[in-house]
């Protein structure tokens, strides 16, 4: 099937088979490695990706629900070869250990700073329950998320 | 991993729809959101040909107010709902409900026809829907009819559909006037997980803090989501005293039917009725929630 989209800012048009989810078409489609496959059942959240600025399980969605959306992965969080203020919270705090949760817990807290920029550690902690870290026990990652909020920093 | 390989059909209209799942070569399966379906084919528990997607049939996503009424389209998510306005004016129990749905990326999928149509025991909306005495509006090849929710779970993952069937729409009544209702989600390994056992209640008190009306509703409890009928009647009439709460709550963990599975085993599950529809009445009651 034809697909076509806009993919972390840039419009996208492509064909993928009729079975394939966001993911087989992140990953396989169109070589973004950024996101990872996890359990597939939509569980442990290091597939989460934006749609229209919602976060989304790519294991999940089939691909042909994204047509006409906007989808944002951890590829498209930099601008101008600046990092997005999250990266550079996570960088600074070393909020990753392993790395394989980081691109969906990133995207997952970028849902929750667009629609809310000064968000409460609950509020945080909230958005991030769909997104399981075997690592860090989370403390480094919700100061990252806080410290990258504009409507705190 | 791939999924088992299947067609996609994606109608733009209902009757277009209708005309997808009643063509006869293979089995067909709806796709809403895909966060039930998905898993079941990811897991090989289902192996459709074919699935008829509803994405793109636009009436069926719209949420708006009907006369007293809300009339929830099916594809409507739960974060769709969670947002609406008039959800957030009108029905605070119901945006409590959806609004412990999994997890935030599960809620921008999931819609509300979906949920109700894979009909878990386990449904966080389903409970809250009961107290509401909502309706499901279903298509099928012979027209529409409507199928009041205390009818629509049939069994175990089983909906009363009839095969080529379409869950539409739910229409919600208002709750009572001056009705208090809380969702309470007891989870027994995280806080995001399906509820071991929930608990919606719409429950009015008068001046003298006798109850006037009193709905009470339990998600894995038994095998589909049940009204706690008897619970009701010990409360309705009644002040809710203490004594009235747990007497309510006994009867409630009396007439479950809760089974066992990997969250907890059913005696348990008996137990944590009790103890959860105790403590919502009494909260209700107390103006803690």
């Amino acid at each position: 099937m034809n697909l076509a989209f806009t993919l972390n800012g840039r419009p996208c048009a492509t064909q993928a088979p009729d079975h394939w989810t966001v993911l087989d078409l992140l990953r396989d489609g169109l070589s973004l490695m950024g996101t990872k496959y996890g359990c597939g059942e939509g569980v442990c959240g290091t597939c989460t990706v934006l749609a229209d600025g919602r976060p989304i399980r790519a294991c999940l969605v089939l691909a042909a629900h994204v047509r006409g959306r906007a989808l944002v992965t951890v590829e498209g969080l930099e601008s101008d070869e600046r990092l997005d203020p999250l990266q550079t919270a996570f960088a600074e705090r070393g909020a990753a250990q392993c790395g394989f949760c980081t691109p969906g817990i990133m995207l997952a807290a970028k849902a929750l700073l667009l629609e809310n920029p000064a968000p409460t550690e609950h509020e945080v902690r909230e958005a991030l329950s769909g997104n399981l870290c075997r690592c860090t026990g989370y403390t480094k990652i919700v100061e990252a998320v806080l410290a990258a909020a504009p409507g705190t920093r | 991993m791939r999924l088992h390989p299947f067609g996609l059909v994606e109608p733009e209209s209902l009757s277009e729809a209708l005309d997808a799942v009643t063509r006869l070569d293979g089995e067909a399966r709806l796709v809403a959101g895909g966060t039930a379906l998905v898993p079941m084919i990811r897991l090989g528990l289902v192996k459709p040909d074919r699935l008829v997607s509803l994405q793109r049939v636009p009436v069926l996503a719209e949420i708006r107010k009907d006369g007293p009424a809300l009339e929830l389209g099916a594809m409507a998510t739960h974060a769709d709902i969670e947002r609406s306005r008039a959800v957030r004016d009108g029905w605070p129990l119901l945006r409590e409900a959806v609004r412990r749905v999994a997890t935030p990326a599960i809620r921008t999928s999931g819609t509300i026809g979906g949920n109700l149509a894979y009909a878990e025991a386990a449904s966080d909306p389903a409970p809250a829907l009961m107290c509401h005495d909502a309706e499901v509006r279903v298509a099928g090849p012979h027209g529409g009819r409507t199928v009041p929710i205390s009818r629509f779970f049939r069994g175990f993952y089983e909906a009363a559909l009839e095969p080529g069937e379409i869950v539409t729409a739910v229409r919600v009544p208002p709750p009572p006037v001056g009705a208090r209702g809380g969702y309470i989600k007891f989870t027994s390994r995280s806080a995001e997980d399906k509820p071991l056992v929930g608990v919606a209640a719409l429950i009015t008190l008068d001046s003298s803090g006798r109850c006037t009306d009193i709905r009470i509703a339990l998600g894995g409890a038994a095998p589909t989501p049940i009204r706690a009928a008897a619970a009701e009647r010990t409360v309705r009439g009644e002040a809710l005293t203490d004594a009235v709460a747990r007497a309510a709550a006994e009867a409630a963990a009396r007439d479950a039917e809760p089974l066992s599975d990997l969250m907890g085993s059913a005696e348990y599950r008996r137990e944590m009725i009790r103890v959860w529809v105790r403590r919502l009445l009494t909260a209700l009651r107390d103006g803690t929630r």
